[in-house]
């Protein structure tokens, strides 16, 4: 095998190592955005792997950081992107990784929406779309399915769950005080019982 | 005025969207359709959403600000999703101090409030009246392959809408 060069810090070559930039992060959160199709939960491994590799972070400390992410509103890539970006390099880290994030989705879907105003009538076209669309209520089961597997079940969050559901079901429009109301009512809850 | 509500609308689903963008896609439904798009384009426009890079909430968000009000629209809308928790996240040093939030009644309570969403979302997705019995097979089958297999649901995307558009050119 080829010696390299190889700096102090265990055998990871140097231009590895380089220290995070806010110029860097904005090209790594740039990069793995635009090559993870699947929404956040395909891209939170993908960033993990990417950033441990690189030396910034290890596996603790990023989900520990993931783990703050998600008790903020916000989709779960970019959250993930603020508080790894603010961890590493403060604000102007946590803007550039943010970005980074943002724009390879907002050019392929701007890129797509226009492809589709254009070619949508077209009947092979639209019966694509229709298919695709389909799969969108099925998905959402599918999820719902795994994650109340997975869940730790009890009473007090069947019915909260179930009630929560209907209320917002029935006043949609209302949905934003009876989602925070009814998170309230469920945190005094469980912090009730498990106490 | 058209862009203020586009703006406020994305920002209120930027607030509640905990736990993915599944969550809202229900919520951002029933402040869109049929107002700013149609039933059967939100949902195209959601697996396409799905389909491409990027989180759903925001794809969704960019695709329903671009059909309603162009390049603009899009921007704006985007930039309203994420206003609330660039905000939430930046703020969040100065208020952890002070508050002490118990995190695993908080946790506990979010996966509740989240699944509840998600709920609601499945409940507007689902076709009302009279559907395509294609289109339910192909929906029934997507539901079956993401639920009780591991192939990424990518697949079923792709493959109803060929199915689909294989079976509308032979006539059916």
């Amino acid at each position: 095998m080829k010696k390299e060069k190889r700096d102090g810090q265990g055998g990871i070559p140097a231009a590895i190592t380089a220290e995070p930039s806010p110029l860097r992060l904005f090209g790594v959160f740039f990069w793995i955005s635009a090559v993870t199709v699947g929404g956040g939960y395909a891209m939170v491994p993908v960033i993990e792997s990417t950033l441990e590799k690189r030396g910034w972070t290890d596996e603790e400390k990023f989900y520990d950081l993931f783990a703050a992410a998600q008790s903020f509103p916000g989709p779960l890539a970019f959250t993930t992107a603020l508080m790894v970006g603010k961890e590493l390099c403060g604000a102007a880290g946590a803007a550039a990784a943010g970005i980074g994030v943002i724009l390879p989705p907002f050019a392929s879907i701007i890129a797509v929406g226009a492809l589709i105003g254009r070619f949508g009538q077209i009947p092979a076209v639209a019966a694509f779309l229709d298919g695709a669309g389909a799969t969108v209520a099925g998905l959402v089961a599918a999820m719902i399915y795994k994650v109340a597997k997975r869940r730790k079940w009890n009473l007090y969050r069947i019915v909260g769950t179930i009630v929560l559901a209907a209320a917002l079901i029935l006043w949609p429009s209302g949905s934003l005080p009876i989602f925070f109301a009814g998170v309230a009512l469920l945190y005094f809850v469980e912090g009730k019982w498990n106490s | 005025m058209e862009l203020l509500e586009l703006v406020w609308t994305f920002f209120k689903v930027g607030v509640v969207s905990f736990g993915g963008g599944w969550t809202v896609v229900g919520l951002i439904k029933m402040e869109t359709v049929p107002r700013w798009i149609d039933e059967a384009a939100f949902s195209s426009l959601v697996a396409i959403a799905q389909a491409t890079p990027g989180p759903v909430a925001l794809n969704a968000a960019t695709l329903v600000g671009w059909r309603s009000a162009g390049f603009l629209g899009a921007v704006l809308a985007t930039l309203s999703v994420v206003a609330f928790p660039s905000l939430a996240i930046a703020g969040a040093g100065l208020v952890g101090k002070r508050l002490k939030l118990n995190s695993g009644a908080l946790t506990e309570s979010l996966r509740s409030g989240t699944l509840a969403m998600m709920l609601m979302t499945l409940w507007f997705l689902l076709p009302k009246g009279g559907i395509d019995p294609v289109l339910l097979a192909l929906g029934a089958a997507s539901f079956a392959i993401t639920a009780f297999t591991k192939i990424n649901p990518l697949w079923a995307i792709f493959g109803a809408a060929a199915i689909n558009m294989g079976l509308k050119l032979a006539g059916f």
